[in-house]
Parts: C-alpha cells; structure tokens; sequence
C-alpha cells in the first residue's frame, strides 16, 4: 500500500507512532562536528519530520541504536552479577538500504556466529522495525551497488522524502492503523540507486593467495594510517568490542561490567598481558580490516561484511580510501595471477 | 528468556596450591565436565575477565593454573580456598582425544603452556595402554619456573621425559640447559604416520618447534597447537582473536598446524 | 614648490613619512586579514601609477606601498574610497569623510590568523571578531595593538600585542560515546598540557589544566568530544616587542565570551584618555598600564561590564619579558 502525505500529516504520523515506538532518524547535532562550526548527523529519537536529515548521509550509521557505544552488561557487588533493566519499547529506525543491509552483517555476529546469541544485541534488535529511507542520489563515497547493497525488501515502510511531501509504501500490516486516515492513497514503491560513482571491483577469489599478505600495497598504509579507527567506528558494520569491568569511586565494593566499541585499527586491539600483540603495523591492520569485510566474513558467512555505505572512507582523516583499497587489491591479485601463470 | 552467555556463574574454591613463585593452580568444585584443551572465561566481579585452561579435571572439580601476569590474573591469587570464583565456558574445541589414540605421543609444551597439555598426559598415564608411546618436552625460561614438579617426577615414571631451562642456576646443575627446539633431535620417532605432536606455549616457540619438527620429517599435519589470541568475550562475538576467517575461541584455540600456517594475523 | 607639509597629519592619516626625500608610503589595514581578492587590482593601480610599482607586506595584515609623492596623496585617498568602503564602511566603522583617506593610524590593524575558514585547529572564525573590534576601537589615535588567533597555537602571535583575543573552546565529555582509546589523552600530554587522564576506562579533564584549544575534539573518533557551541576566548594583555622592554602578553581574563571581550577593550580608551601621561609623543598602551599597575587598570576596563559566569580574572600579574639593561651576559668576541 502506497500514500503521499504532506509535512503535516507526516509528523501526525510521527506522533502517533511515538505512543507505541521510540522513533530513530539520522538527526543534525549543530556544532558538534570535528572542526568548529561543523555539524555531524547521528542518530537520535526524533518526534517531527523536520528533524530528520534525509537529505545527507550520516556520519555515524544507525548500528548505535542496537549497539550503543557503551553498554552495561552486569551490575555487581562482590558476591552478584545482576543484569540491567531494558527499555521494552518497540524502536522505528528511519534508515537507508546499505545500512538495512549493514544490519544482517551485524546479525551474523551477534545472532549466529559460535550459535550463541548475544542477548544485549538480541533485545534490543528484536525491537527494531526499519523504515527505509529511499536514496536520491548516491552520495560520495558510496558504493552500494557494488556491494549489492543498494536494493533491500527487509523494511516496514519505506518513505520517500520530498521538500513538498512524502511517499511512502507499507509493508507492514502492524503499522497499517496508523496510517489509517492520514494522506492519499497511491501505488508508490520506493526506488533504489542502480549505479554509484564509486565502483569497487571485489575481488572474487576463493582463496587468497599467502603472498598477498606480506605483499608491498599494504606498506604505504604503514606511514599513512594514524590508526584513529574512525573506519571501524562510523562502520555501520563494524562489530567488534572490549568488555571491562569498573567501580563506582565512592563505592568500590559495586560497579559494573560494561563494553564498548573496539577497533582492530586502534593500538592494543590484540595485545596480551605482557605487551606481545598481533598486527603492529598499521598496513597490517588496514589488511586485516579490508579482508574483513570482503574476505574472512563471506567466507564464514556467505556474504560480504561491508555494505559500500562509503563512511569510512567520508570519515578518514587521513584520506585513506578504503573503497580504492579493494580496487588495488583486486588488480594486484590479478597481476600476482598472471605472474604465477 | 533466553541465555545470557556473557553471565558467569559462581563455582567454590577447594583448594589453592602454589606452583611457581607467580603461577598457582586453582582447584574448583564442578558440575561437568569440559574437553581436554577447552577453557574458561574465568571472572572476578570488579577486575574483570580472562580466558583460562583447565589444567586438570577429576570427578567434581577443575584445575586452573593460572601466572599472575596483569589485571585479573593477579587478583585472582589473592582469593582463598572457600571463596568464590566466577566462570562461564567451557569454550573453544579442545584436543582430539580419540584420535591420540594408538598413537605415538610426542608433546612439547613451554612455560604456561604445560598447563593445558597436564590434562592429557593424565589422562594417558591413567590409561596408557591407549597410546603406543609418549614423550614429553618441557621447557621453562628458569628452574623457578617449573611447573607441576611432583607430576613430573610421577609422569617421567612412565613416559621418556626432557627438561630444560633457559637459564640455569646453581641447583640445576648437570640438568638440561637450552630452548626446547635444540632438544627436539633427542626425540625418536620410528612411525611418522602413528603419530602426533602437541605443541603449547608462547607464539614464538610453538613456530619454531614445529619448524624443527618438520624438519626431523613430521608432516605439519600431524601437529597439534593451541593458541593464544587476545580475548574479551569467548564467544565469537568480541572480534579480538579473530585470525583469518577463524575465531580462536569458537575454532580453537587447538589447530592442526597446516591449518594455523593458514591463518596469518 | 617646496613641500610645507603638516607631518602629524600625514601621518594620521596613515601615511608614513619615509626616508627618500618626497615620497611618503600609504598604509592600507585589513582588518581580520582577510579580503577579497579584487582589491588587488586597486592596490596594483596605485603602487604602478603613483608608487614604485612594489608592496610591501607587513607583519600586522597591512599593505605598505612606498614612494608615493606627498602631493598626490588627495588624489591616492579619493581613489582608495571602494577598499574604504568594503573593508571599514561596510563593517560599520564611522568615518566621516572616506574620501580623505584613512581617519586614524594610532590604533592599529585589528590582526587575525586565518581561523576556522580554513584551519582545522581553529574555534571559531577569527576575521569575524576582528572586524566586530575594529567596527568598535576604529578610528582612534591611541596606540593599540591588538590580535585575533583562533586557537592557542596563536599563529597571528596575538601574544605580542597589547590586547591579544586566543580562541578556546569548552570540550564537552559525552561519557557513553568514549570508547577509551586514548587518543586524546595521549595527545593532550604529547602536544598540550596533559589535562586529560584515563580513569575507569573513560576519560576525565582536570580544568584547571585545560586551556580549551579544542585538541581533544580533534582526536576523538566517536564524537565523545566536541565543542560547546558557546564560545570563548582568552584575553591576553600588554605583549609588546620595542626598545624597551619587550615580552609576551599575559593573560588577563579566560573563559570571556566575545561581548565581554569587545566591552573590555571599548573600555581601555577611556582608562588611557585618564591615565595617558600627555607629555609624552604618543604614550604606547602598555606603558600607560606599566605606570599605573595592573589593578588600577583591571578595575578600570572591567568597570560597568558583567562577566559572563565562566570567566575568570587574574588577581596579579607577574609581568616578565626582556629588559635591555639586563644584557649583562652578552660578551665582546674580544672579552672571551
Ligand atoms: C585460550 C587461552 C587459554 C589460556 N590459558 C591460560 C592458562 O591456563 N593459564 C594462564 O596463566 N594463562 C592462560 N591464558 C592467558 C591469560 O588469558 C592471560 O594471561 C590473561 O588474560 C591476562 O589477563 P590479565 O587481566 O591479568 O591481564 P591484562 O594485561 O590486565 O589484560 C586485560 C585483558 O586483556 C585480555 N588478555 C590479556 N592477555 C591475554 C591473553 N594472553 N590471552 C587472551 N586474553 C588476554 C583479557 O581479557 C584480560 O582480562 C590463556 C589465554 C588463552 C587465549
Ligand atoms: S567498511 Fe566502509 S563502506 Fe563498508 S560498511 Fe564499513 S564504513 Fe561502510
Ligand atoms: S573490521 Fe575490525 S573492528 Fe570492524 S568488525 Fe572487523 S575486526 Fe572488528
Ligand atoms: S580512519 Fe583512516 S587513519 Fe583512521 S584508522 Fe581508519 S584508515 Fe587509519
Ligand atoms: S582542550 Fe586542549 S588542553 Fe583542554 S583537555 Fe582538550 S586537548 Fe587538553
Ligand atoms: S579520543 Fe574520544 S573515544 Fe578516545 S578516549 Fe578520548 S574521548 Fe574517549
Ligand atoms: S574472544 Fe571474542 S570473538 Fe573470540
């Protein structure tokens, strides 16, 4: 079912929706950008149409509303662990088809991988519906299309955003009640991006061959990589985490146990007591991460990590692109071929 | 409800005996009964967590030897038989214990790593007419250092045993001085086929010890390792041992070596 | 004819009286030191028809454009009436007649570095503050000096002038967004003052230390940091090079928002119009302050202006710097 609503009518939408759901949209923080006088786009809860930003990209991707950066996973005292309370309420995320796609990488991880769940995860992403933000324009650096990441049917609804109004499909039969006197009805279906700027040649090996490794193209990242892991945190893919326990100072006798984000970009990622760690060198870690997401995890999983959503390379400070990576990688392979041959 | 795998649980310290002047072995009182070579995410509400071996299992109890190295590890030798102290796992394969079987066992393990192989050599001097030999290979850094010395001198009763120290010192004159790896020529194997090898210890040594017994003619298949990685979670989902497309604590940390040369961090 | 010219005028009208015989130099301000590129063909014009066809840069963001006969200097300011009009007139300065040139020389160029325009470092846009100081101290015929940097890099060396306006920036600790990587720890103590410490695995600013440049913000790769969008600066006073006794300025007031900074140095004219020793040619601001001491200056530029709550004031100043008379270690080559 398809409708077209005015800006009006859309937050009536939105208000009703918030009695039942906790509403998530990429939101402009003002000012809060790296540089001063610059803006970043997060996600937050949202009540009115005009706070969601749909006209850029985000700069942090939406996996924060099912993996916050820190979470608390036990409160304790000595002898107890006593795990959290959760809000229960049901989450709309407003998001596009890259990171809806971002979202089964994430559920590889946190759902099935070692066939256990992870219950922190699971909570709060059960809870999730999505509403699919429908793509204008591909922005930069995005390279959805390549990935296969640019088309998804996994969505409640999905809202095409316009300076005059909004169409949107439903698909999800719970919310048709909402929408039960609001707008014209129409047969609108959203519309994917079927061609990037950016396209990224993924290498299609079944094996990587050892010598690509130690092979020359990952130096230049040794010196041009300052290992920040901002790659790794505006990722919307990105998974991985530190768990430490701490105590309240004016009670050491309680604290709690809680983890936030990793980056297998960032110093001590994989250092043991002792100081003996993995991957000192940053081209190794660039390595590491790129064959994350193009090669270990579909070879675990059966597809690719990354989605092409571009944030890393939006984010690096140092002009590392990521998506040019996978290009030189797949050309060195194929050279490394013919030179075997 | 479903699980939370992340949530340890409390099991009773029965006793507490010092191996070395860091290392001690944990006795618990338990209710199962894990693999040979699996380990636990042993806490300690407070500190934090960290993934330990068994070093022993009997009926009822688990053994942990654990060196007082950072954080947990040290705050854990301060607790007393009695206390708790809290666990989740087992995790990770463990050791093919049926396919040792009717084999020829050669085992080299360095410092810590004697911990997670003590189960194996108990659980054939127990049973050895289920294998056709073994030999033990142990080396620490110093005669201080030593592991499980009165297994040692009960298991040397039984199977061809070397020792060897890095540094040597004035009580262990006459004895063996050298890394484990100079050593590995004094093993002798009549069948390469009957066979494994278990290798355990730090990185640098496990490579170099497979790579000399190789080169005596052991083919990197019939090798077993376990290794260490990073860890936070135990459970695939932390990302910090991930090697390749392997997890360590779901995949291993026990690898055939011809595997392990495959995942290269 | 023979030149009979009135030399105190001249130069208050922003002409210099030169060495060569007949020739004077015309000075040109930027307040903010930042203009459109345009003007450059006007400026081109004069040092081509009137000059000697070269500019000199000079080290406060002016243009200096030398041998250019007194006689024509009517003729040279009529013409210097579109950079009047959009670099002074525009902003709101008062100038009477702009056809006359430039009204007054004495307070000088409000400087700026080139600020968040461009610079990542920088809190905020620098060539802004400037032209809002100049808007409010120009014209005027006291000697002032006065500077705007947009972080305490201080790269317009604001520390040098009489009134030196540091931009500093309030970081703001959103504790569930730390992922305790350290990279602004590290940083602080590397490149800053080391105000920032780990603790509990999160991070902790210890403000006295903190001197706002906005490092952390930088750092930060979860947006843990980030600035408060209010903004503040650091007012430094009476750095000065000259003959005397030159040193770098010293701060005076921290955590000021513009307002109060722009009321505070509004202010310093009339506390030189009280204390400025007439004798004297042209007694330079920070002697005035030398002759009086600090607090009886304090008082008087703080007087009538409220303090935005975060501010704070120094009690004493400790003035330092170089004194010529000091030089009793410089040694002759002979006396070796
Ligand atoms: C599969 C496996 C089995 C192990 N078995 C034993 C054993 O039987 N006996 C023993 O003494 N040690 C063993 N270790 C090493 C032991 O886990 C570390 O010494 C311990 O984690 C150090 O923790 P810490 O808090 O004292 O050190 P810190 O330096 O304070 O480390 C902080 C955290 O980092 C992680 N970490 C640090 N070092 C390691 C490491 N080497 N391996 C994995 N995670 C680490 C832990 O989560 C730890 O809590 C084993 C490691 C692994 C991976
Ligand atoms: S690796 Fe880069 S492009 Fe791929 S999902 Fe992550 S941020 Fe997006
Ligand atoms: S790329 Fe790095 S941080 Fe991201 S999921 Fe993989 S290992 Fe973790
Ligand atoms: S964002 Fe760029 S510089 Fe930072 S860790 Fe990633 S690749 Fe390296
Ligand atoms: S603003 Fe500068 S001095 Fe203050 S904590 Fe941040 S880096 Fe350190
Ligand atoms: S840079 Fe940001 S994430 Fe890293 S420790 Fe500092 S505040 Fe935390
Ligand atoms: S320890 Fe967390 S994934 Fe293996």
């Amino acid at each position: 079912m398809g409708k077209s609503l005015s800006h009006n009518e859309f937050n009536v939408l939105l208000g009703a929706l918030a009695k039942d759901y906790n509403i998530y949209a990429p939101a402009r923080f003002e000012k809060q950008g790296r540089f001063s006088d610059t803006d970043i786009i997060r996600y937050r809860q949202v009540s009115q149409v005009e706070e969601i930003v749909w006209q850029a990209k985000s700069t942090y991707s939406p996996k924060e509303v099912v993996m916050p950066v820190t979470q608390t996973l036990f409160y304790f005292t000595q002898t107890e662990y006593r795990e959290p309370e959760t809000d229960t309420r049901p989450c709309l995320v407003f998001l596009r088809a890259c990171d809806i796609n971002g979202f089964a990488s994430l559920d590889k991880i946190y759902l099935e991988n070692g066939g256990t769940e992870d219950i922190y995860y699971k909570r709060l992403r059960e809870k999730v519906k999505f509403i699919l933000i429908e793509c204008h324009t591909s922005f930069d650096n995005c390279f959805c299309v390549s990935m296969g990441a640019n088309t998804t049917d996994n969505y409640s609804m999905a809202v095409r955003f316009g300076e005059e109004n909004i169409q949107l499909e439903l698909k999800d039969e719970q919310l048709a009640g909402y929408l039960d006197n609001i707008g014209q009805g129409n047969d609108f279906k959203p519309q994917f991006i079927q061609e990037n700027k950016i396209k990224v040649n993924v290498p299609s090996v079944a094996e990587m061959p050892d010598w690509i490794y130690n092979d020359q193209m990952w130096k230049q990242y040794d010196h041009r990589c300052i290992a920040c892991g901002r790659c790794n945190t505006t990722c919307v893919t990105c998974s991985c985490y530190t768990a430490l326990d701490v105590l309240y100072d004016d009670n050491c006798q309680v604290g709690e146990r809680r983890r936030v984000w990793a980056s297998c970009h960032i110093d001590g990622f994989t250092d043991m007591a002792g100081g003996h760690g993995f991957r000192k060198e940053n081209g190794a870690r660039m390595r590491f991460k790129v064959f994350h997401k193009i090669y270990d995890f579909n070879k675990r999983f059966g597809k690719h990590m990354c989605v092409g959503c571009g944030r890393c390379d939006d984010n690096c400070p140092e002009y590392i692109s990521y998506s040019n990576c996978i290009n030189i990688l797949n050309d060195r392979l194929k050279e490394g071929e013919k030179a075997s041959v | 409800m479903c699980n939370n795998h992340l949530k340890p649980r409390p099991y009773r310290l029965l006793s507490i005996k010092k191996e070395s002047f860091t290392e001690c072995t944990f006795r618990l009182e338990c209710d199962h009964t894990p693999v040979i070579g699996q380990f636990y995410e042993v806490s300690l509400p407070r500190v934090g967590e960290m993934p330990i071996s068994i070093s022993g299992i009997g009926s009822g109890w688990l053994d942990m030897t654990i060196r007082a190295v950072g954080h947990v590890s040290t705050a854990v030798h301060t607790l007393k038989p009695g206390d708790n102290i809290f666990l989740r796992g087992p995790y990770g394969n463990g050791f093919p214990m049926a396919e040792m079987e009717g084999k020829h066992i050669i085992i080299a393990a360095g410092g810590c790593g004697v911990s997670p192989i003590r189960p194996i050599i108990e659980h054939f001097y127990n049973h050895p007419e289920k294998i056709t030999a073994m030999d033990l290979l142990f080396g620490f850094k110093d005669p201080s250092l030593v592991l499980f010395n009165q297994d040692i001198d009960r298991w040397k009763e039984k199977f061809n045993t070397i020792i060897t120290v890095d540094q040597s010192c004035s009580t262990w004159e006459g004895k063996n001085v050298g890394l484990i790896t100079e050593y590995v020529k004094q093993v002798k194997i009549p069948d390469f086929q009957n066979m494994e090898v278990i290798i355990v210890g730090p990185p640098i040594m496990m490579k170099f010890t497979a790579q000399e017994f190789i080169k005596h003619g052991v083919a990197s298949e019939r090798i077993i390792v376990s290794m260490e990685r990073r860890m936070s979670c135990g459970v695939g989902k932390c990302g910090h041992c991930k090697v390749g497309d392997k997890y360590v604590c779901l995949d291993g940390p026990v690898f055939r070596y011809d595997q392990a040369q495959l995942l290269i961090d | 004819m023979t030149l009979d010219l009135d030399r105190k005028k001249v130069v208050k009208n922003n002409w210099r009286v030169t060495k060569v015989r007949g020739k004077s130099a015309l000075r040109i301000r930027i307040p903010g030191g930042h203009m459109s590129a345009k003007h450059f063909d006007l400026i081109r014009q004069i040092a081509e028809n009137y000059g000697n066809g070269t500019v000199h840069i000079t080290t406060r963001q002016g243009f200096e454009l030398p041998e250019i006969p007194y006689e024509k200097i009517p003729e040279v300011n009529r013409m210097l009436y579109p950079l009047l009009q959009d670099l002074e007139l525009a902003i709101g300065v008062q100038i009477d007649k702009p056809e006359n040139g430039y009204p007054a020389a004495g307070t000088r160029n409000v400087a700026a570095c080139i600020g968040n325009r461009v610079c990542p470092f920088a809190n905020f846009d620098t060539t802004v503050l400037a032209k809002k100081i100049e808007k409010e101290i120009y014209p005027n015929d006291l000697h002032v000096k006065i500077a705007v940097t947009g972080c305490p890099n201080d790269c317009i060396k604001a520390r040098m002038h009489d009134y030196g306006v540091i931009g500093v920036a309030e970081p703001v600790y959103d504790y569930e967004r730390c992922i305790g990587c350290q990279a602004c720890v590290k940083n602080c103590k590397k490149k800053v003052t080391g105000a920032l410490a780990m603790h509990n695995g999160k991070v902790v600013r210890d403000e006295r230390l903190c001197i706002g440049c906005g490092e952390c913000v930088l750092q930060c790769p979860t947006s843990a940091w980030t600035r408060n969008p209010e903004k503040y600066f650091n007012l430094t006073i009476m750095g000065r090079t000259g003959k005397k006794n030159p040193r770098i300025g010293e701060l005076f007031v921290q955590w000021a928002t513009a307002d109060v900074v722009v009321a505070i140095i509004k202010n310093t004219y009339k506390y030189a119009e009280k204390y400025i020793d007439k004798t004297l040619v042209k007694e330079h601001i920070g002697y005035i302050v030398d002759r009086t001491g600090y607090q009886v200056f304090r008082d008087a530029v703080l007087d009538g202006i409220e303090l935005n709550p975060k501010a704070r004031v120094a009690k004493h100043i400790q003035w330092g710097g170089h004194f010529y008379a000091s030089d009793i270690f410089m040694t002759d080559q002979s006396a070796k």
